[in-house]
């Protein structure tokens, strides 16, 4: 079986979009053949032509302002006409992961992945909506928090892998939200100190007049 | 006076037609050409708060935010939602709120880095629209209000972009 992977994040390398796929990877197995493709680097053409003859294509990004990150969403745009004829009756499997907790927050995404299968007229298979994607790289996926994630893409695998289509499946990761909220909080003020800031600076008001700034 | 910034992405002949000229009433923002999409780097969240690091027109954006009553987002609507070059903006307008979480309906939601969010007002257009379509779009303005700050927000949907103006009045 021929399957593309197409990553959406606009990261090249360490992506929470890229562990997933990996880890995907593994599960669908040596046996098949995975095409990869990166939304942020490949025009439509370019993807057009990799994914020819695929019976499965799997896009894979994160949650943007509750939708599709623009560079993806100007690839589908693109390719909406021409998918059909360059893999004709494949089936269309989405994994959006956001950085707020729920997976539900996913769901208008998926939704739009959907009206991308309706517009280009490609089979809707099956929608992961993963809550704190950022998480991805915690540990080992199907491990500790990221057991959850492990059992969805196993699976999502097996629904490819069979041509099968399955319900959308949201969930969060096997940790706590408070933690999550907490832990992720302290990575920003962490990650301001590294870049010289105070940790009160991340909430300043740069385009307001000066009387009414809070720094 | 309330203050609006349109969003649009108009052809320049379509715009200069159809849109109020700028004024201190409104502030007029072209989607088009095209920006260069938000790279997820948090910059605008980590590095120089509330701006975008990418150096192009885009940041101009996000500085008007916080200076308008209501945002108006003029939009071809593409898979139910925004076109790639109106999303673009958007993406990269992220430093308008703070990395920061809170719980707002039983979600989590970014907290505001501004004590006043600008109205949200979506005009799609579009000659096929359908009604699925329009179900996602109703969502995600949902989401982008509570995302924003928004209190409040409205969406409607136009089969010619010559509907517009009509929409505006």
């Amino acid at each position: 079986m021929k399957i593309a992977l197409i990553n959406g994040s606009p990261k090249q390398k360490d992506s929470a979009t890229g562990i997933i796929l990996n880890a995907l990877r593994e599960k669908i197995g040596e046996a098949h053949e995975c095409v990869l493709c990166a939304a942020s680097s490949q025009s439509g053409r370019d993807v057009l032509e990799a994914v020819g003859g695929c019976q499965a294509l799997v896009f894979a990004f994160p949650l943007y302002v509750d939708g599709i990150p623009s560079h993806l969403l100007r690839l589908l745009d693109e390719i909406q006409h021409d998918i059909t004829g360059s893999s004709p009756g494949a089936m269309v499997y989405a994994i959006v992961h956001n950085g707020f907790y729920e997976g539900k927050q996913n769901i208008t995404a998926l939704e739009m992945m959907r009206n991308f299968c309706d517009r280009s007229g490609l089979a809707w298979g099956q929608g992961l909506g993963v809550g704190a994607g950022g998480m991805a790289g915690a540990a080992p996926v199907g491990h500790g928090p990221m057991k959850n994630l492990g059992l969805a893409l196993d699976k999502l695998a097996s629904n490819i892998l069979g041509g099968k289509t399955g319900p959308d499946h949201i969930f969060e990761p096997n940790f706590p939200r408070f933690l999550y909220k907490a832990t992720a909080h302290m990575g920003w003020r962490m990650q301001a100190k590294k870049n010289g800031l105070k940790p009160k600076q991340l909430c300043d008001k740069p385009f307001l007049q000066d009387k009414d700034r809070q720094i | 006076m309330r203050k609006k910034l349109i969003l649009h992405d108009l052809a320049r002949e379509d715009a200069e037609s159809l849109l109020p000229p700028e004024s201190p009433e409104y502030s007029v923002f072209a989607a088009t050409p095209s920006l260069h999409h938000c790279v997820g780097c948090f910059g605008c969240w980590l590095k120089t708060p509330g701006k975008c690091v990418i150096k192009d027109r885009g940041s101009d954006f996000g500085a008007l935010m916080p200076l308008h009553d209501e945002i108006i987002v003029i939009s071809r609507m593409v898979f139910g939602g925004l076109s790639p070059d109106a999303k673009a903006v958007l993406d990269r307008s992220i430093g308008f709120i703070l990395p920061f979480f809170r719980i707002a309906n039983g979600e989590m939601h970014h907290t505001r880095r501004y004590e006043k969010s600008p109205d949200l007002r979506y005009i799609l257009y579009g000659p096929d629209i359908n009604d699925r379509e329009k179900e996602t779009a109703q969502k995600l303005i949902s989401g982008n209000a509570l995302n924003f700050g928004a209190k409040n927000y409205s969406v409607s949907f136009h089969s010619t972009i010559q509907e517009i103006k009509e929409a505006l009045a």
